[in-house]
């Protein structure tokens, strides 16, 4: 029984080393749409609170906002390609195998990617449309 | 908006009655993949996008500034003191326990609270706006439509908290300034002999330490003005009518009306209750 295990383990930790910056890449989306809305959020309420230059706030916000949508979009697009469907035209991630996985962590990643970008636009709006703290 | 929410409930639910009785075998790939994500993705961001532009588009109209009337109103347990302040005038016109506007115009409503925390809130007309003791926040409306709307207090003041409410009164401007005319005028002096009476029994009784009716020597703040609550379309903040019997009815039976009421429950012969619900229900 140990014998069939050991290479086993050796293999998963292989492959977990592998597929560390996919693991991460999963998460950086979420992580800007995040950092994002928390910038959008505590920003607007110090300045409207404290009487600073809103439309200099407001400017820097949107150039942040616009970042923010090309890191999801980039992060979007490697996901995209990391995931296999373009290829295989099979929506349903295969599974049993290392390579399988990958795909999968593409796949997942990629959708995070788009709510998150849907998430950037709706906390971007009311820049664009109010703009000022009234 | 509601038109809107019965199409998207009919969706949904006829889509979950298609796919879970009359179609229930399974699905070609793409027809499926059509559904969730033209379904589960697009439409709800459409609809979703669509929905916060026009709020976010409408969401500064309560901060707007008025046209010039001003309206003050001070959240007290548990009833509403109101001041009218005219573009330009130099004193308030005092009243309580109703709102009367102006149709078509932005009024600014400035709001403020003795005691403890109160909220403002008309559904028909707008959002609610929190009324704080020592300090002063604001919500402007714009009415659109002339007619009596119910307004209540929102944040929970006390025992009674669920009795403070008030009418809306939405006039047309003409009718509003002449409105504000006579509730600027001095009391009208009573008419009939009961409400003589009543009057007399008011001023020894001491309603007068806690009520103001302008023009007579009863001048007490410390409830709600008088001068003109015949004219009221309501008694007591939204809990009963200003009629002879509910007038009788309020004096002798305050505290079970509203509990913990800062008005004394006045134990009078009925003859009394009556002249005394005269006198005020003549206070048009
Ligand atoms: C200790 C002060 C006090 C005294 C004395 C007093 N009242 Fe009041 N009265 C109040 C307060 C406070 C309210 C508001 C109660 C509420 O709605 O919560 C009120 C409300 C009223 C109202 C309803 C006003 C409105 O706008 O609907 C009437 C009418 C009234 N009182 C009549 C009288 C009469 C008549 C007497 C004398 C027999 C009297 N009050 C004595 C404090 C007093
Ligand atoms: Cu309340």
């Amino acid at each position: 029984m140990t014998e069939e295990h050991q290479p086993r383990r050796d293999e998963d930790q292989k492959e977990f080393a592998e597929e560390q910056a996919s693991l991460f890449k999963i998460t950086l989306a979420p992580l800007i749409w995040a950092a994002h809305f928390a910038a959008c959020y505590g920003l607007v309420a110090v300045t409207c609170a404290k009487g600073w230059d809103i439309d200099a706030v407001r400017f820097g916000l949107l150039v942040a906002s616009g970042a923010a949508l090309c890191g999801i979009g980039w992060v979007g697009l490697t996901a995209w390609r990391q995931w296999n469907v373009a290829q295989t035209g099979d929506f349903v991630n295969r599974g049993g195998r290392a390579e399988d996985r990958h795909h999968f962590l593409g796949h997942a990643a990629f959708l995070l990617s788009i709510i998150s970008l849907i998430g950037v636009v709706f906390v971007s709006l009311p820049l664009v449309l109010i703009g000022g703290c009234q | 908006m509601l038109g809107g929410a019965v199409v998207l409930w009919l969706l949904v639910n006829g889509a979950f009655y298609y796919l879970s009785r009359v179609r229930t075998g399974e699905f070609d790939q793409r027809y499926a993949r059509h559904i969730l994500i033209g379904g589960g993705i697009v439409l709800p961001v459409v609809v979703l996008t669509a929905l916060l532009v026009w709020g976010l588009s409408i969401l500064p109209d309560p901060r707007r500034p008025g046209d010039g009337l001003v309206v003050r109103v001070t959240g007290e347990q548990w009833w509403w003191r109101v001041e009218y302040w005219p573009e330009g005038a130099d004193a308030p016109v005092l009243t309580a326990n109703e709102i009367r506007l102006p149709v078509g115009q932005r009024t600014e409503i400035h709001l403020t609270s003795d005691k403890v925390i109160h909220s403002f809130w008309i559904p028909a007309l707008g959002g609610k706006m929190d009324m704080f003791p020592g300090r002063e926040t604001m919500i402007s409306l714009l009415p659109e439509k002339s007619g009596t709307y119910r307004g209540q207090c929102a944040e929970f003041c006390g025992a009674s908290h669920a009795w403070m409410a008030f009418a809306a009164v939405v006039m047309e401007p003409a009718d509003f300034d002449r409105w504000l005319a006579s509730e600027a005028a001095d009391a009208v002096p009573p008419s009939t002999d009961a409400a003589a009476r009543g009057e007399r029994l008011f001023r020894s009784e001491g309603c007068g330490a806690c009520h103001a009716v302008r023009g007579t020597e009863n001048i007490g703040q410390v409830g709600p003005d008088l001068t003109h609550v015949g004219s009221r379309q309501t008694l007591g903040a939204g809990r009963l009518k200003v009629t002879i019997d509910d007038l009788s009815t309020w004096i002798s039976h305050t505290d079970v009306l509203k509990p913990e009421v800062k008005m004394p429950t006045y134990d009078l012969e009925l003859d009394q209750l009556s002249d005394l619900a005269a006198y005020l229900e003549g206070l048009k």
